[in-house]
């Protein structure tokens, strides 16, 4: 009888943990009480004893995730070691759906799990392994020097071959920028950018005959990896599917309803010119890359903010019952996309203390660790005003939504050359339209529309941050 | 739950055999409470080491949070250690309080973050003791004098045991931090009570003594017995001696 492991309750207040590591592989033997798994919350780690003698028959959450209390996260089995590896093969092929919807709430598996059971195997995308995914089981002869070999690469980048199939052949071949060369997140993201194609999904089972004329279904999820096989007119299944809310999607709905049913929500919009933004960043972005720091329009939408806020602090403050709490510090949230995994908004800690460089070296990890869900709990809280890029899908403009308890957020958007009236000439400029949604209890119209106006003519007159910043 | 706690001052201790003492020491901890045969005695434990300049890693960082290379760290001899603990990246070394609670947390319901939160009020109030008005701040563990960090935790727990414990400045070299991102936070000032007093600054054996007095309290022991650091190395390699013919017993006060 297969006997659950869950995260327990840790503590009143602990809501939820992260499998900070497995102790034990998939198929080894573990002893009653013998340490199974770390779980991490907050800054204590802990090891799960195992609650009973026996075989750990699956992981259904790799390290490096974050799951609310009582989720499952393995199944031990309390068969003995022979036939256990044949046993692993079976439940982990066959078993995800069931799994899965057992323990709904928590990880609802990312990868629509519609088709065939064998869709999410090889689908490239998979953000977070669905629940039932035999992750960490070895795959090939190579395998246990493999797992060796590993042993050099972080749980971050383990999990991301997991993800997206890289054989340990292909990580050798990378060279790495980390310490002593070793291959690091970034390197494997930088070479998986660049992989033309992941390999073709193959079933876990036995392989099929070649020449047999495949099914329909599988032939068109084959075709079209990572692609939701919905083929138009096709029997694909029912035409409603009920999708329990994850806990990230939980939260999302939680703020965004007390944003809009607490603030005083109003938006005013603005244009900008940025051609001299533009110009800097097409002189810079080499010159950084060459440095290793991918250069985006971010850091100076932060830098300008800044220095507005600081002109109009009003504005980076905070409702606190019927207390206006004005802030000397300016932690600037990035809301990031995440796809199906839901928004977030982790924060940069003092931005009026850091350069354009560092901002942009802080940008971009701290999205790229949003979307590998490797965020710590400070860099979610403690922000005091937010920055939404709706631009980089194509919006000309937006009516963000305030990230309460915050008071304003800045929106921004894609940056397009369109004519524009220039003393009394049609001129073509790289324009962008900037909204501000602010708490109107608090802040004024008057307020916002100048506060807005500086951030536009910072960025339409960069030159103006040397003299002011 | 226990009402005795045990506490040492180690003295010199490598950070390597640091962690053999607290794994020695977690395992006695659990097999008294399990009844196991043997009969070691139900204590909890409060350690005191003096680590020489060391940098730790917890299962909440990774290598990220250096900022220099590796080569530089051995050059100036310090060492990396990854430990299991929670938290990022850390340093240790003189002029530090590090303090290792050795917590049975069974009887305490295993409520990790309470247990978290107390370790917190009583470095809190030891600091406010001696004049420096230190806080929480939500989300972010440790304990903070202004915007500046002054003391850092980190736990680890085996068999709802903890171990590892906390990291109160009081007097080291803050230069050492620039070292780390500490506790992988990005733009996080170190502070220490010598930083803020000055000359007024408790010496490392007050101080040692008014934290494990706060602590006990704070925890809800009933008596504090100081140890000597050569019966708890004989009791970490397995050597009874009767520990109870050195002690100083006197109630927490």
């Amino acid at each position: 009888m297969p006997i659950s492991i869950v995260v327990p309750q840790l503590g009143e207040s602990v809501a939820e943990g992260t499998v900070s590591k497995w102790l034990k592989q998939v198929g080894e033997r573990v002893r009653k009480d013998e340490p199974l798994v770390e779980i991490q919350t907050d800054k204590i780690n802990v090891e799960l004893p195992s609650p009973a003698e026996g075989v750990l028959e699956a992981i259904t959450v790799p390290e490096g995730t974050t799951v609310l209390v009582g989720t499952e996260i393995g199944v031990l089995g309390s068969t003995a070691a022979d036939g256990a590896s044949a046993l692993v093969t079976a439940a982990a092929a066959a078993a995800p759906a069931p799994v899965a919807a057992v323990t709904a709430p928590a990880p609802a598996p990312a990868a629509p799990v519609h088709g065939a059971g064998a869709a999410p195997v090889g689908a490239p995308v998979a953000a977070a392994p669905p629940a039932g995914a035999p992750a960490g089981v070895p795959a090939g002869p190579e395998a246990e020097e493999d797992s060796a070999r590993q042993g050099n690469l972080s749980p971050a980048v383990r999990k991301l071959m997991r993800e997206h199939k890289v054989a340990m052949s292909e990580i050798a071949a990378i060279r790495g920028t980390g310490l002593a060369g070793r291959v690091s997140r970034d390197d494997l993201l930088e070479y998986l950018k660049g992989r033309a194609r992941p390999p073709a999904a193959t079933p876990a089972g036995p392989p099929r005959p070649a020449p047999a004329p495949p099914a329909p279904a599988a032939a068109s999820a084959a075709a079209l990896p990572g692609l939701a096989p919905a083929a138009p007119g096709g029997p694909a299944g029912p035409r409603e599917e009920l999708i329990p809310f994850s806990k990230v999607r939980k939260l999302i709905a939680e703020n965004m309803l007390r944003a809009k049913h607490t603030a005083a929500h109003t938006h005013c919009f603005d244009e900008a010119d940025l051609s001299a933004i533009v110009a800097l960043r097409r002189e810079w972005a080499p010159k950084l890359e060459a440095q290793g720091v991918r250069l985006t329009y971010m850091p100076f939408f932060i830098k300008a903010a800044v220095l507005a806020l600081k002109e109009f602090p009003w504005v980076n403050g905070e409702v606190r019952g019927e207390v206006m709490v004005v802030k000397r510090y300016y932690n600037i949230g990035i809301a990031v996309g995440r796809e199906e995994k839901g928004l977030i908004v982790p924060n940069l800690k003092d931005c009026d203390r850091k350069n354009l460089v560092q901002l942009a070296g802080e940008v971009n990890d701290l999205a790229a660790r949003a979307r590998a869900e490797r965020l710590r709990p400070d860099e979610i809280a403690g922000g005091t005003f937010s920055i939404t890029n709706a631009g980089v899908y194509g919006a000309l403009n937006s009516a963000p939504v305030i990230n309460v308890p915050e008071v304003a957020i800045l929106g921004v958007h894609k940056i397009a050359e369109r004519p524009v009236a220039r003393g009394g000439q049609v001129v073509v400029r790289p324009m962008m339209n900037l909204a501000i949604g602010f708490d109107h209890r608090v802040v004024d119209g008057e307020l916002a529309v100048k506060f807005l106006r500086r951030v536009c003519e910072l960025l339409e007159r960069p030159e103006l941050l040397w003299f002011y910043a | 739950m226990s009402g005795l706690l045990s506490v040492c001052h180690l003295g010199p201790t490598p950070y390597r055999e640091g962690l053999a003492l607290q794994a020695a020491l977690v395992r006695r901890r659990a097999a008294a409470r399990d009844g196991a045969p043997g009969g070691a005695e139900a204590t909890d434990w409060l350690l005191f080491p003096d680590h020489p300049p060391v940098l730790t890693v917890g299962r909440g960082g990774n290598e990220r949070s250096l900022r220099v290379s590796r080569e530089s760290l051995a050059a100036r001899g310090v060492e990396l250690f990854e430990v299991t603990r929670g938290g990022d990246m850390t340093w240790h070394g003189p002029g530090q309080l590090v303090g290792y609670p050795i917590v049975d947390l069974e009887p305490r319901g295993r409520d990790l973050h309470r247990y978290l939160r107390d370790l917190e009020e009583a470095l809190i109030l030891a600091l406010e003791r001696w004049g420096v008005p230190a806080r929480r701040v939500p989300g972010r563990t440790g304990v903070w004098a202004g915007e500046e960090k002054i003391a850092s935790l980190g736990i680890a727990v085996r068999h709802w045991v903890g171990y590892h414990g906390f990291a109160l400045n009081v007097a080291p070299d803050l230069g050492f931090f620039e070292l780390i991102h500490p506790c992988g936070l990005r733009g996080i000032h170190m502070t220490s009570v010598a930083a803020r007093l000055g000359a007024a600054t408790p010496p490392l054996g007050e101080a040692r003594r008014e934290v494990a007095g706060l602590l006990a309290r704070r925890l809800g022991y009933e008596e504090i017995r100081w140890v000597p650091a050569e019966a708890v190395r004989n009791l970490a390699s397995g050597i009874e001696t009767s520990t109870a013919a050195h002690t100083t017993a006197h109630h927490a006060a």
